[in-house]
């Protein structure tokens, strides 16, 4: 008997550590806006790459930010860039890189079930149905955006984000740039208190709550919608055109943010001005520690800092297939700038790869 | 009146045929090989959904683990409450507690699993989650081992004694050997109960799309894969979830029923 | 932790004197030190489960402080719950924006607010409604199990209602996300909801969007969870009645029903143990609310409305707290569920097996 125990814990051992051992294993984390993107890069990288293992986890941006800063994870991934309070918990803005992997549109979903058509919006009538001021889908206000298409009398359901969203960071900004209401009442962050409404848990849950709902209205990444098929509404952008979310429109939103980047590139994309940019867009941004010696294994930190630079080059191409808009030229190469600044105590670990 | 117990009783398993009814022929449908065989695919990859092996594998190691622990430690906490019971403010406390540790809301057993094991290691990890199921089934196992060792007569024990036993060798070689039907009947009402949950895991596992043998990591499960995929938008991964729930209610049931076919050879008469 | 000196204080197994003459062979000695060691083991073991409570206790109170300091008690009847900061412009009394002597506008910040009445409204009512919905058919079940089922029926049926028991809650969580909370919002909610908002003085009940993911399917949802445990315990509390009770009450002429009514009388306080046990376990409940609930913390009277509990609040927010006051307002909320459930526990124990014990029926 004793034998078979003491046979069993070697075994349980021998197993573990021999899986410790073999691949490198890369754990990512956060926003479920890139997750998408992300899972589509994991794979593909790891079809070049096979002992590399990445792991990323669709948490949110908020758990994201919070496992980066706790080191709970190797890189963290959000569509809010990290604010003052957060550079310092993660040990200050010196101490991390970020940079901007892919940009995406935030679209508002919704489910009328009897309408053809495309719905027409615009930011202040967004605002005020997310503040819960319009309350039926027959509301004149909405019916002025769309003329000649009847709307039926049904009950708004707002669907927001229980968790920690850089989604709800990019929608609130936008809406707090369309109406001092908003702005005052329930801000521009990652997590809110919404008035009223329903609320789902990632993108994902969001986009359930939209199409089981009938008469409920969402903020959703553009994949989301358009791999579930769930009609979307065309916004009214900084120029009064009505703009609707493809991967051309937010590229074009995001062909301003180099000249608008600060020293930590990050750029805000929502509410520009230009042709055919789509106002509700916004960056996915990845940060990961500059000095990787704290991971204490070298060909793990090598990975992270190729896997990130592979995603910011020739992952991109994978951008449009996914409907997310890929990097321009002058952000990729601001990206690639910043990658290089990762290091093993002081030693670059980039420079052997590009 | 007496009909409207009757209808009572056929509502509720009315709603249970409902229920049961529902979750079969949805499962039935998505259940195949690939299921067992493969890991998940994302959207848009070759081979997607894939299937949910590494929830299976993952679950079947943490329930493992937590057996591993959990086991031991209710047993042997239920043989002090019935063969020792030496201070009695003890055995009074320890009762009461397990009985109160089995009502505590899974949720929070969860965060304490967080707070304990996961800040300190730095990430979110294996161990956790099944040192947190663990948590959860040792009161149980508890509970239920004094419950089945005070079935046994204590003529057996007497007559152990008799024959020159130390009170150990009593204990290990008599009365749980006797017992042993009803402790297996305890201990898989508790794997049954720990397989099923999802919230202790939520914060201390997390959940992982690769299929992992190490614990030292974030580490998948069947029912936070099922919870993932059914609140999600996919419908080929809301198929794979109902698929994962008939199969975890298969589990649980037939469990229960091994159980019942257990406890009935080896009742014995008091 | 350590044994007792004295191996003849121990109840009901005499153990082997150390001074008995066969004790001078090392065999014994070992095999006295083998039963001090099992002794100490199983003693351990039992504490253990003493440590597991406190480390609980401990954790949650110890990192819940920092939300006791910030809000003190008025946490508990606060409902704003904003993670975020609110940076807006400084309006005077007039609503008029306030400027400063540049003519710029002043903005001020104001901090995250933290206030748990949404969710301890969003958990005692869904509880409270599901009871109200559970008992009923708890008690009349089990008093088919009792008194009208044959044996060869009451085996399988309490079989199948202890396995309910066991179905997962993630199980009853998809089943009410697709089939009930879809049914609900079709068929069941705008009617009653339309009824609601006609009948004068009902109307606070009525709710804008009748979505099916609400109070009420939670409430419905754990009304299902709780039925198998109340008809459980109340089966086995009203099977302890004992049987001169019963025959009595019908040798004085009682009906059917006015013995059956004798027999919840007879066991009441242990009927409320088990009415006590389901609340626990309708308040500690997870997975299968926080998919069918809604999610909004909010405070609405109408059951159409969406909300949150305790438990789904910690699920949904938890792994993300976005800043360290967050995470100890939801560890103080933890803390609140956590003494909630002891509080129904201990309760629920000491009335069925107190109540148990003073009608005369067996301890267990």
């Amino acid at each position: 008997m004793n034998r078979l125990l003491h046979t069993a814990a070697a075994a349980v051992l021998a197993l573990s550590a021999s899986f410790a051992s073999g691949a490198t294993r890369l754990q990512g984390a956060g926003s479920t806006f890139v997750a998408p993107m992300m899972q589509r890069w994991v794979t593909e990288y790891q079809k070049q790459l096979p002992d590399v293992q990445i792991d990323y986890q669709s948490i949110g941006s908020g758990g994201g930010i919070k496992a980066f800063i706790e080191k709970t994870v190797d890189f963290g991934a959000s569509d809010a860039p990290l604010n003052k309070k957060e550079f310092s918990q993660a040990g200050g803005e010196a101490a991390v890189v970020q940079v901007p992997v892919i940009a995406g549109a935030v679209v508002p979903a919704y489910n009328l079930p009897e309408f053809r058509g495309e719905l027409r919006l615009d930011g202040p009538t967004l605002a005020d149905i997310f503040l819960g001021k319009i309350k039926n889908w027959n509301d004149p206000r909405i019916g002025a955006l769309n003329p000649g298409a009847p709307l039926p009398s049904l009950g708004i359901t707002p669907a927001h984000r229980t968790d920690g969203s850089g989604t709800t960071f990019i929608f609130t900004n936008y809406l707090a740039t369309q109406s001092q209401e908003f702005k005052d009442r329930v801000g521009a962050a990652k997590q809110v208190e919404w008035p009223g409404g329903s609320g789902g848990k990632g993108n994902e849950g969001v986009t359930q709550v939209v199409e089981s709902t009938p008469g409920a209205i969402g903020y959703i990444e553009l994949a989301y919608a358009l791999q579930n098929k769930v009609p979307f509404a065309v916004m009214k952008n900084a120029d009064g055109q009505f703009v609707k979310a493809t991967s051309d429109s937010a590229s074009a939103a995001g062909e301003q943010a180099v000249r608008r980047m600060d020293a930590n590139n990050a750029a805000p994309l929502w509410n520009q001005h230009g042709p055919n940019v789509y106002p509700i867009s916004g960056f996915v941004y990845v940060f990961v520690r500059k000095d990787l010696s704290y991971m204490q294994d070298k060909p793990k930190a090598q990975s992270v800092a190729a896997f990130l630079m592979w995603a910011t080059h020739d992952g991109q191409q994978l951008a449009s297939q996914l409907d997310y808009a890929p990097l321009s030229a002058a952000v990729q190469a601001r990206a690639a700038k910043a990658l290089s600044q990762l290091n093993w105590s002081g030693s670059a670990l980039t420079s052997a790869l590009r | 009146m007496w009909m409207g117990c009757i209808a009572c009783a056929a509502i509720i398993l009315g709603v249970l045929a409902l229920v049961l009814w529902y979750l079969i022929s949805i499962g039935r449908q998505s259940v195949n090989l690939a299921f067992f065989a493969q890991d998940p695919q994302p959207y848009g990859a070759d081979g997607y959904p894939g299937g949910m092996r590494n929830a299976l594998v993952g679950t079947a190691i943490l329930v493992g683990l937590a057996s591993a622990v959990g086991v031991p430690v209710g047993i042997l906490g239920g043989v002090y409450l019935s063969e020792y019971r030496t201070r009695a403010w003890l055995t009074e406390t320890v009762r009461f507690t397990a009985d109160v540790l089995a009502g505590v809301p899974s949720i929070v057993v969860g965060i304490l699993g967080y707070e304990l094991l996961v800040v300190p290691l730095g990430h979110f990890n294996g161990w956790a989650g099944a040192l947190a199921l663990a948590f959860i089934m040792i009161p149980i196992v508890t509970r239920t081992t004094e419950e089945m060792l005070h079935l046994i007569p204590g003529s057996y024990r007497e007559a152990s004694i008799a024959l020159g036993a130390t009170k150990a060798r009593t204990i290990v070689r008599v009365v749980l050997p006797a017992a042993t039907g009803g402790l297996i009947t305890g201990v898989m009402l508790a794997l049954a109960r720990v397989a099923g949950e999802t919230a202790p895991l939520l914060f201390t596992a997390l959940g992982s799309r690769l299929l992992t043998f190490d614990p030292r990591y974030p580490f998948p499960s069947l029912t936070k894969q099922i919870y993932d995929y059914a609140t999600g938008p996919y419908a080929e991964q809301k198929q794979q979830a109902w698929a994962g729930i008939l199969i975890l209610i298969v589990l649980i049931f037939s469990f229960n029923l091994l159980v019942r076919l257990f406890t009935r050879p080896r009742q014995f008469r008091a | 932790m350590s044994s007792t000196a004295a191996p003849a204080s121990s109840k009901g197994v005499a153990s082997e004197s150390p001074h008995h003459s066969s004790f001078r062979t090392a065999r014994h000695r070992r095999a006295y030190r083998s039963d001090k060691i099992l002794e100490v083991v199983a003693t351990g073991s039992a504490t253990a489960l003493l440590l597991l409570l406190g480390a609980l206790v401990a954790v949650l109170v110890y990192a819940a402080v920092p939300s006791f300091r910030t809000f003190g008690l008025a946490f508990l009847v606060h409902s704003e719950w904003r993670p975020n900061e609110l940076e807006r412009f400084k309006r005077d009394a007039q609503g008029q924006i306030v400027k400063d002597q540049d003519g710029e506008p002043v903005t001020e910040t104001i901090p995250p607010a933290f206030g748990a009445l949404p969710v301890i409204y969003g958990t005692a009512v869904s509880s409270a409604i599901s009871l109200t919905f559970a008992v009923p058919f708890s008690l009349g079940c089990a008093l088919f199990l009792v008194r009208i089922a044959p044996r060869s029926t009451a085996k399988p049926v309490s079989f199948l209602i202890e396995f309910l028991v066991a179905i997962p809650s993630i199980a009853y969580g998809i089943w009410g996300l697709y089939i009930l909370a879809p049914f609900l919002q079709q068929h069941v909610e705008p009617p009653l909801n339309a009824v609601f908002v006609s009948v004068p003085g009902l109307h606070w009940l009525g709710s804008d969007a009748t979505t099916g993911r609400d109070l009420f399917c939670g409430s419905l949802v754990l009304a299902i969870m709780v039925i198998p445990i109340i008809t459980a315990v109340s089966r086995d509390v009203l099977r302890a009645v004992p049987r001169a009770q019963i025959e009595g009450t019908t040798a004085l002429g009682a009906t059917w029903w006015q013995t059956s009514r004798e027999m919840l009388r007879y066991s009441r306080s242990g009927l409320f143990g088990a009415i006590m046990l389901g609340l626990a376990r309708a308040a500690g409940e997870t997975m299968a609310v926080a998919m069918v609930i809604g999610n909004v913390n909010q405070v609405r009277p109408s059951p159409f409305a969406a909300a949150q509990t305790m438990s789904s609040l910690l699920a949904n927010e938890f792994a993300e707290a976005s800043s360290d006051l967050h995470r100890a307002a939801l560890l103080e909320v933890a803390l609140v569920l956590l003494v909630m459930s002891l509080l129904f526990n201990v309760v629920a124990r000491w009335l069925v097996v107190g109540g148990g014990q003073a009608s005369g029926a067996g301890g267990h």
